[in-house]
């Protein structure tokens, strides 16, 4: 199997078996977000105990890369603060930019992401739910993330 | 069978043809969006800025002449090869979109008013429906749509209900770009001018497959871009009816468009002068100039024998996997070479990934038409569209590389 083999089977067990999957009733904070290349949606509903996430839930209507990236970012997130959530997605977009493989610590869990990377078109799709991520924070009124 | 003449000529007048992508001769099928550009069109574009480079209808040297001859040559050809008496009434524009824009804003300034209606249809790109919307905020409008049949068509009894006095314009698209069917453009704007309402035609899928007739037709605008018939980008057309172009206030205001500009108010040109403001697409229009010469060459009645063969090829393969839902017509009559549909439980981009792997390019989103994909309740399809330059076993190929999409995503 090669590395690129393994990578897309971590991604498809995620599309397949999403975790995470639905909507919290009651969220702290939530956020439905398109992507406007095909009109995939993504809802995402937070629980907060004070800046913890103490649960996440996602509904994609959306490709499996999309999918996967909602679902494996639910793992990522959940008992991190908003503020180390929300910083793991820009370190995430920050790989995606560059030219080589090296990733922080904390975007590990996304090297399967990295292997498309080169399909530019596909990044809309892997950020989708770390958009929605986002979106959360924008709305949360306390802290400030930049 | 297929016309392999057609197919054996042509192929050769594509550079991009030679290409292989991921190891593979490139398919490209998706013809919709974009269609290539024979090397005529290329040497046309590469000839003007080698030897005839200028801006057009400003100087008086000898550049600046040839220039201007090829750009008015240029709206010479569109009229004749749309079927246009009068090339005064083809104006350039950067593509479809302004052309519609036009309309709604030069057009809709002066004719449209609160209380108005619109009737637009569920099968529309978005380039015929957010202009209208926006014109709906300005002019406080409002935009009716005439459904789509479950058969992926227009229902013409439909369109009389539809008719009220209100109505001030009906805008259509000639050719769906997902479900591919063929509006009778004759009949409906029969039906419309009953009821004294022009109409636009959206004409940017039909121009590359077949015959166009603006007088016989006698629609009142119809736009097309450049690139969708082997033309540049950047380039597009707007046909307006002399009437109509009468009662049109300027679109953009800047040089080109003016007879006179003093310090409080300006005076304006002729159209189609009056409507081409600022430095238009001079370099583009020698190009699609070649690639109306291009398609003449071959000659539209083969293009679209060409075209419906390729069609009913595909519809017939479509039809024989279950799994496979196809949107639009399955009936090659008024049908034209655009084919979409869904592998079941898989997501069109998944599709169209595992295809670029295989060198078949194509388009997987809602290509412009959110509406219709609202009306077909799918939120993306995977589509199809052929050119020219397609053959046969490029459709086979696509529809054997949908085996590794199975393979990968439903084993």
């Amino acid at each position: 199997m090669t590395r690129d083999t393994i990578y897309r089977d971590i991604l498809l067990e995620h599309a397949r078996h999403p975790k995470n999957s639905g909507r919290l009733e009651n969220p702290g904070l939530s956020a439905s977000v398109h992507n406007p290349l095909c009109g995939d949606e993504l809802e995402l509903t937070l629980a907060l105990s004070g800046e913890l996430i103490q649960d996440c839930r996602t509904i994609v209507r959306g490709c499996s890369i999309c999918q996967a990236s909602a679902s494996i970012m639910s793992e990522m997130i959940i008992k991190k603060t908003l503020k180390e959530a929300i910083i793991t997605g820009r370190l995430f977009d920050e790989s995606l930019r560059k030219d080589n493989e090296d990733v922080p610590e904390m975007v590990e869990p996304l090297r399967p992401f990295l292997a498309l990377k080169t399909h530019r078109s596909r990044i809309k799709c892997m950020k989708l739910a770390w958009d929605a991520l986002e979106e959360c924070a924008n709305q949360d009124k306390s802290p400030n993330y930049t | 069978m297929p016309n392999h003449t057609l197919i054996s000529q042509c192929r050769k007048d594509f550079p991009i043809l030679k290409r292989e992508v991921n190891g593979y001769p490139l398919a490209y099928l998706d013809n919709a969006a974009t269609t290539q550009k024979p090397k005529s069109v290329i040497d046309a574009i590469t000839n003007f800025y080698e030897n005839h480079n200028s801006n057009v209808s400003r100087g008086v040297y000898t550049l600046a002449e040839e220039a201007t001859e090829i750009y008015e040559s240029g709206r010479d050809a569109v009229a004749n090869f749309i079927g246009a008496e009068d090339s005064g009434t083809i104006i350039f524009t950067s593509g479809t979109t302004e052309s519609i824009k036009l309309v709604s804003s030069a057009w809709g300034q002066k004719n449209l008013k609160k209380g108005d209606r619109i009737i637009l249809t569920e099968m529309e790109h978005h380039s015929n429906i957010v202009p209208w919307q926006l014109a709906a905020k300005s002019y406080g409008i409002e935009l009716v749509y005439w459904p789509v049949t479950t058969e992926g068509r227009l229902d013409l009894a439909l369109l009389e209900e539809l008719l009220t006095n209100s109505v001030k314009l009906l805008a259509f698209t000639m050719v769906s770009n997902v479900l591919g069917c063929i509006n009778p453009v004759e009949q409906i704007t029969e039906i419309a001018h009953s009821h004294g309402v022009p109409v636009l035609v959206d004409s940017a899928q039909a121009v590359s497959r077949m015959s166009i007739k603006v007088s016989e037709w006698d629609c009142d605008f119809l736009a097309f871009s450049g690139h969708k018939v082997y033309g540049p980008t950047g380039i597009g057309v707007l046909y307006a009816k002399k009437e109509r172009l009468e009662e049109m206030l300027p679109f953009q205001g800047g040089g080109g468009m003016i007879r006179h500009v003093e310090k409080q108010s300006s005076t304006w040109a002729v159209p189609p002068q009056k409507f081409e403001a600022g430095t238009p697409p001079v370099a583009q229009v020698p190009g699609l100039k070649a690639a109306l010469e291009y398609l003449k060459q071959y000659g539209i009645k083969q293009i679209e024998r060409h075209d419906n063969e390729l069609t009913e090829h595909a519809l017939n393969q479509l039809t024989e996997f279950p799994d496979l839902e196809l949107y639009g017509p399955s009936e090659i009559q008024n049908r034209t070479g655009v084919v979409s549909f869904n592998l079941q439980n898989v997501h069109s981009h998944d599709v169209a990934q595992v295809l670029d792997e295989s060198g078949i390019a194509l388009r997987a989103g809602h290509h412009c038409t959110q509406v219709l994909h609202e009306r077909l309740g799918v939120p993306a399809t995977v589509r199809m569209s052929f050119g020219i330059y397609n053959d046969p076993s490029e459709i086979d190929r696509m529809f054997s590389a949908l085996d590794q999409a199975r393979a990968i995503f439903l084993h």
